[in-house]
C-alpha cells in the first residue's frame, strides 16, 4: 500500500511516467482513494501542460530555417557574395599575371590575400603527402635537424609544395609521430588556419 | 568512417534538421528570442561539423540538445550572473510540496514564460526537457552529463520552484503588488 508521504515523495516520477508498473499500480490505487493527492497529482500535470503549452507556442522563423539548411547543406555555405566577388577578381589576377611578368609579385600577394579572405576556418579536406618537417627543412635549408634523436615529426606536403603544420591532437597523434606513414598520401579531414600554416585534424585516410 | 558529402547532407537533412523547431523552442527558452537565432545556427554548425560521431541508432533530437547544451554554456551561460547550484543527489526531494495551492488558470501564459525564466538554468533546462520535449530521465541525464538522481532532485526543486514564481504573479496581479521573487542571484 502507498500512503500520502510516500505518493508525494515519487509524485515527480508519476507524472512523468518514470515509476515501474508495479509502482504505477500502487500510486493509482492511492490517487484513486485520496481526493488529496489525486488534486496534487492533477496540479502537477497542470503545470506540465502549462509550461509545455507556453514554449510550444514558438516556431523558428523561416529565415534562421533556411539559413540553418544553407550553412550545413550548401558546399558553399556561408559564403557571401563578395567571397565569390574575390575569388572572380584572383582568377583575372592570376590571367594578367600570366601574360605580364611584371605583376606577377602583385598576383602572387593578391592571391595569398585572397585565400586568407576566403580561409574562415571551417571544415576543408586537404590532400598531400606526409613528410617528417625536419627532414624536409634540412633537405630544403640545410636545417640541423634533430630527428635521429628526437624522431621524426610529420607534416603536410599539399601539391602545391607548401609544408602544413599538423596541429596536436588525438586524431593526429599517427600522422605526426608515426614514422610509418611518412611518405605516404594521406587525405585529411579538418580545420585549415592559413596564416598559421597549420590544420587541425578531424579524421584522416591514408590513400 | 567519413561519409561521402552527398550522404552525408541526405543523413543530416534526415536526421538532424527535422528537430530545429525543438531546437529553437530550448535556445528561445535558455538565452531569450534576441539570442536564440545564434544559439540554433551555432548548434547545427557543430552538429553538422561532428556528425560523424553521431550514432544513427541512438536519438539524434538528444544528441542535438547536448551539443546545444554544451554551445549554450560555453558562449552564453558563462556570461550570466548565476550562482552554481549545489544538487547532489535525491535526498534534496521536496516530498511535502502544497500543490492544493491555485496557480494556473488560462490567462497565465505570460507569467509561466517569465517565471520560466526566473528558474536556475540547470533547473529550467531538466524542466523543459521532461515538460515540453517528453524526454525520459535516462535521456535527460545524457544531456545534461550527470546522474539521475540529481535529474530528478532538479525537477523536483524546479518544480516547484516554478510553482511558486507563478503563484507569486498571479498574486501580484490580484493585490498589484511587485511579487516576491526569491531565486537566488548574486548581489
Amino acid at each position: 500500500m502507498m500512503d500520502c508521504k510516500d505518493l508525494r515523495e515519487v509524485l515527480d516520477l508519476f507524472v512523468d511516467g518514470e515509476l515501474s508498473p508495479e509502482a504505477t499500480v500502487k500510486a493509482e490505487t492511492h490517487l484513486a482513494e485520496c481526493q488529496a493527492c489525486r488534486r496534487a497529482a492533477d496540479r502537477l500535470q497542470g503545470l506540465r501542460q502549462a509550461v509545455k503549452a507556453t514554449v510550444s507556442q514558438y516556431e523558428p522563423a523561416p529565415e534562421l530555417v533556411h539559413s540553418v539548411r544553407r550553412s550545413t547543406l550548401s558546399p558553399w555555405h556561408r559564403r557571401p557574395a563578395w567571397t565569390l566577388a574575390m575569388v572572380a577578381v584572383a582568377l583575372l589576377v592570376v590571367a594578367l599575371a600570366a601574360s605580364v611578368p611584371q605583376l606577377r609579385g602583385v598576383a602572387a600577394n593578391t592571391l595569398e590575400a585572397t585565400a586568407f579572405h576566403l580561409d574562415d576556418s571551417r571544415s576543408v579536406v586537404m590532400e598531400g603527402t606526409l613528410l617528417c618537417r625536419d627532414c624536409q627543412l634540412k633537405k630544403e635549408y640545410g636545417y640541423r635537424a634533430m630527428c635521429p634523436l628526437k624522431g621524426h615529426h610529420g607534416t603536410l606536403q599539399t601539391k602545391d609544395g607548401k609544408i602544413w603544420n599538423i596541429l596536436d591532437g588525438d586524431a593526429s597523434e599517427d600522422l605526426i609521430h608515426n614514422s610509418a606513414l611518412l611518405g605516404r598520401i594521406v587525405r585529411i579531414h579538418g580545420r585549415c588556419f592559413r596564416r598559421a600554416s597549420s590544420i587541425e585534424v578531424d579524421s584522416y585516410e591514408v590513400l | 568512417m567519413f561519409l561521402g558529402q552527398t550522404l552525408r547532407r541526405k543523413h543530416f537533412e534526415r536526421d538532424a534538421l527535422p528537430h530545429l523547431p525543438a531546437v529553437y523552442r530550448m535556445a528561445r527558452q535558455l538565452v531569450g528570442a534576441e539570442s536564440a537565432d545564434d544559439l540554433v545556427q551555432e548548434t547545427f554548425l557543430r552538429a553538422w561539423k561532428y556528425f560523424e560521431t553521431f550514432d544513427p541508432t541512438t536519438n539524434c533530437r538528444a544528441w542535438l540538445f547536448r551539443i546545444l547544451r554544451n554551445v549554450w554554456i560555453s558562449r552564453w551561460r558563462k556570461s550570466r550572473l548565476e550562482l552554481p547550484l549545489v544538487d547532489t543527489g535525491e535526498e534534496q526531494i521536496e516530498p511535502y510540496y502544497d500543490w492544493e495551492g491555485e496557480f494556473l488558470r488560462e490567462e497565465l501564459s505570460a507569467d509561466v514564460e517569465h517565471a520560466l525564466s526566473e528558474v536556475p538554468s540547470d533547473y529550467r533546462l531538466a524542466i523543459l526537457l521532461a515538460d515540453v520535449e517528453d524526454c525520459t530521465y535516462e535521456e535527460i541525464a545524457r544531456i545534461m552529463e550527470c546522474p539521475i538522481g540529481t535529474v530528478m532532485s532538479r525537477l523536483n526543486r524546479g518544480r516547484r520552484m516554478l510553482a511558486r514564481l507563478i503563484q507569486a504573479y498571479g498574486d501580484a496581479h490580484t493585490s498589484g503588488n511587485q511579487p516576491q521573487v526569491f531565486v537566488r542571484r548574486k548581489p
